[in-house]
């Protein structure tokens, strides 16, 4: 493990569940924190009595909640910036087009599932997506998101180590088979979308 | 006779590179998923059971304690650090301060005397 990991593993059975919201926070706003992992352990240590439970729901849910919205208005912000820069091309304008279609269901499963493509759709989401919505659908995720997997440390105890690794990789794998997906989706439509010229 | 599909490169190039990334992705993230939950199944997973070699530098003495139901003063005493002042520091910031930050000096100590400590809780409690 790396060193901030284990910084943040020692700050969280000495903190508790304030230094588990405050990180939660920090990863939801981008900062290279590995978040899934945090909470997976929080829910071993509520296990092993070395961290309140509620207080650690509470909190963590909270300060993930309030860095995605702080994200969110940083797209909001710079929103306007990159649609200047950006707003002529085509191929903008179409993934803005298909995420607009697709918005609530990209928060929601980015929450939990593609964890780390989150930011980048906050960020868009900032520049198109009224913020009531996004604040709901952002709730709703990042709930299962920390009761799955705290859970899943509660229930595994000390062995949350294995655990990690296993959701760590199966995240990977999921955002490789969207990736590989998206793409032959993408191409299939435009095969067929084009004239062929013989 | 032209028979290329007009734009067709332009659509490869928006295509490809997501497309090769999804490829290697998956490859190396369904061999490590395959890997680990292997690795899951063999380990008999018995939730509260604990295993010195789980030990890790991050650890501090009062998490040790509680985990393996050993007097925290008793964990001091073997391994020579005195109690105040270091409740909240990690076996690695002990390392560093008491062992001249020998790499892994301190893990064989507080295991060994784990191993050598009877276990003192009761009903989830260390007893003193």
């Amino acid at each position: 493990m790396s060193s901030i990991t284990d910084y943040l593993l020692t700050g969280l059975i000495t903190y508790g569940a304030p230094l588990f919201g405050v990180a939660l926070m920090l990863g939801a706003l981008g900062i290279p924190i590995p978040t899934s992992l945090l909470v997976i352990a929080a829910g071993a240590f509520s296990r092993q009595g070395m961290l309140s439970l509620l207080p650690a729901i509470g909190l963590g849910l909270l300060g993930t909640v309030m860095g995605d919205s702080l994200s969110f208005a940083m797209g909001r912000w710079g929103g306007n910036w990159v649609s200047r820069r950006f707003g002529g091309s085509s191929v903008w304008n179409s993934a803005q087009t298909t995420f607009n279609r697709n918005s609530r269901m990209a928060v929601f499963f980015t929450r939990f599932l593609l964890t780390a493509i989150a930011l980048p759709v906050n960020l868009m989401a900032g520049s198109s997506c009224q913020f009531r919505r996004f604040f709901v659908t952002v709730i709703a995720g990042e709930t299962i998101w920390i009761l799955v997997y705290g859970g899943l440390g509660y229930l595994f105890g000390s062995q949350w180590e294995l655990i990690s690794k296993f959701l760590s990789d199966f995240g990977g794998l999921a955002l490789g088979l969207a990736m590989l997906g998206g793409s032959i989706y993408y191409f299939m439509r435009k095969r067929k979308e084009m004239p062929v010229v013989l | 006779m032209n028979n290329t599909i007009p734009g067709s490169s332009k659509i490869n190039r928006w295509v490809l590179v997501p497309l090769i990334l999804g490829i290697v992705l998956t490859a190396v993230f369904g061999f490590r998923a395959v890997r680990s939950f292997a690795q899951v199944q063999l380990t008999s997973l018995k939730p509260g059971t604990t295993d010195v070699e789980a030990i890790r530098g991050w650890m501090t003495i009062p998490y040790i304690s509680k985990m393996y139901c050993v007097p925290a003063n008793y964990l001091y005493k073997q391994l020579n650090v005195p109690f105040a002042g270091n409740d909240q520091k990690s076996l690695a910031a002990l390392n560093q301060e008491y062992f001249l930050g020998q790499p892994g000096a301190i893990l064989p100590k507080i295991k060994d005397a784990i191993r050598s400590s009877k276990p003192a809780c009761q009903n989830g409690t260390i007893s003193p």
